[in-house]
């Protein structure tokens, strides 16, 4: 599903990331984790096409993403679903507009979009915020919101930056149960956290990043 | 903004389509080549105006020859400027040489000006070719210069459309690059701002069309016989949603595409 090869990412001459190997497996649950700074928002980016690496190759989902064409890049998003640190909401729609905006870049008909997108808010415990704003909900809700948008097209696979950074702990178990759940279902999820007491909670395949290198490829997070 | 941008297109297209209307009212019933021509000849002091009338007659019987003796062409010049008519008026009729006005064929004008003008009895010959002639170069210079106006409207047009659909663009600069992240195509992040052009054009146009219909029916009775036809009307609004789509695809062009 994930495929990167001595990937490098600069910034005005200092690296984010280099010699970045790394294989994930259609169906794995991955945690990449390291300290603010060592590159996963990055590396992230690099996965859904925010940035080119300046450096390797890098294959998601069957494309090849230093090669892309910019008219593709849409397509290739669509097999994605992305949680974003910020949630990244469409401040001037709805909750429900937010979610089932995603389906209609999909070609699906009006009522198939409201049906889905008002079942993955109920999923998310959102149905009955389903006309607000998102200014006018928390940012725990926003965050599900967020996760909803990501969840409602089935993706092939989920990249989720920092996913729990504004839920307390109770929800922040919900939702790892959540992806856990996905998961089982066939969805590769990756999930970019510097909470470690998160994965030693739910452990999984971790990555661990350190001044932009893959520093452990393991199971779980060391003691 | 958007305001401004209506009424600009308003304007420039009402412009456009009066340039249109009035250019072909005065192809059509002013300058027009096959209408006949008329040839006016000033006489000389005694000369013989029906011996005159007759051997124009004789030479060219296409020709409608009308003799006006003094007196007509003193009650005829008084007509046509009533205020100086108690002045004509006083004059002797001595003053006002005959005229003999021959109406011909449009083909056949430059030939009865020269016959005319051959006759020891004519003092002065004028033709109304030789007036359209004066008058055409006159309403062409004035269609260049409106021309070069309609012109510099439509790029004014351009030119706010553009500025308007970049000042949304910048008020939704955050909304595209999410749109963009969860997978829009770039016809689905663009459509809304081209839509947003076409609608200040169309409505723009569909108000230049409301003045024009009003304009005209200010001055018809002004100008006998010019045409307003429905399609005319509706050319307005689409020539407008035209403005307004080249404007909003220029004002696209700032948006940055995909790395």
């Amino acid at each position: 599903m994930i495929l990167l090869e001595d990937v490098a990412k600069f910034y005005n001459g200092r690296p984010a990331l280099r010699g970045i190997n790394a294989f994930v497996e259609r169906g794995e649950f991955v945690f990449l984790t390291g300290a603010s700074g060592a590159g996963k928002s990055t590396l992230l980016r690099i996965l859904y096409r925010a940035e080119l690496p300046d450096h390797g190759r890098v294959r998601v989902a069957g494309f090849d993403l230093a090669t892309l064409k910019g008219r593709d890049v849409a397509q290739f998003r669509q097999r994605l679903g992305v949680v974003f640190q910020d949630f990244k909401l469409l401040r001037r729609r709805t909750v429900g507009e937010n979610v089932s905006f995603v389906l209609s870049l999909l070609d699906v008909n009006e009522r198939e979009q409201q049906r889905l997108s008002y079942l993955a808010l109920k999923r998310l415990g959102l149905q009955h915020r389903i006309n607000a704003l998102p200014d006018e909900l928390s940012g725990g809700e926003q965050q599900r919101v967020a996760i909803a948008r990501a969840l409602v097209r089935q993706p092939e696979l989920i990249l989720a930056d920092e996913p729990t950074g504004n839920l307390d702990p109770e929800r922040s178990h919900e939702l790892m149960e959540f992806f856990k759940e996905i998961n089982y279902q066939g969805t590769t999820v990756l999930v970019a956290t510097h909470d470690r007491s998160l994965i030693a909670s739910h452990p999984a395949r971790t990555l661990t990043l350190e001044r932009g290198t893959v520093v452990r490829d393991a199971w779980g997070i060391e003691a | 903004m958007g305001l401004v941008a209506v009424l600009l297109v308003a304007v420039a297209t009402t412009w456009g389509g009066v340039l249109v209307l009035v250019r072909g009212w005065l192809a059509d019933h002013v300058l027009a080549e096959g209408r006949t021509a008329n040839v006016v000849a000033t006489l000389n002091a005694g000369a013989d105006g029906a011996s005159l009338q007759q051997a124009l007659r004789a030479a060219f019987p296409q020709a409608t020859a009308l003799l006006l003796p003094p007196a007509a062409v003193q009650q005829q010049l008084a007509s046509w400027f009533p205020e100086l008519a108690p002045v004509l008026a006083g004059l002797p009729e001595g003053s006002f040489p005959p005229l003999l006005q021959a109406e011909v064929p449009a083909a056949g004008e430059a030939e009865v000006a020269r016959w005319l003008a051959g006759r020891p009895e004519v003092g002065l010959v004028q033709s109304s070719r030789a007036w359209q002639q004066r008058l055409a170069e006159v309403t062409g210079r004035l269609a260049v210069a409106g021309t070069a106006a309609a012109a510099v409207l439509l790029a004014g047009c351009v030119a706010v459309v553009l500025l308007v659909v970049r000042l949304l663009v910048l008020d939704h600069a955050d909304e595209i690059g999410i749109m963009r992240l969860i997978g829009a195509h770039e016809g689905a992040i663009r459509a809304p701002y081209l839509a947003c052009g076409v609608s200040f054009g169309v409505a723009g146009g569909a108000l230049g069309s409301v003045l024009l219909a009003a304009m005209w029916a200010v001055v018809r009775s002004l100008l006998p016989g010019l045409p307003l036809a429905p399609v005319a009307l509706l050319a307005l609004p689409l020539a407008g949603a035209l403005l307004g789509l080249v404007g909003a695809a220029i004002g696209l062009l700032s948006l940055p595409r995909e790395p």
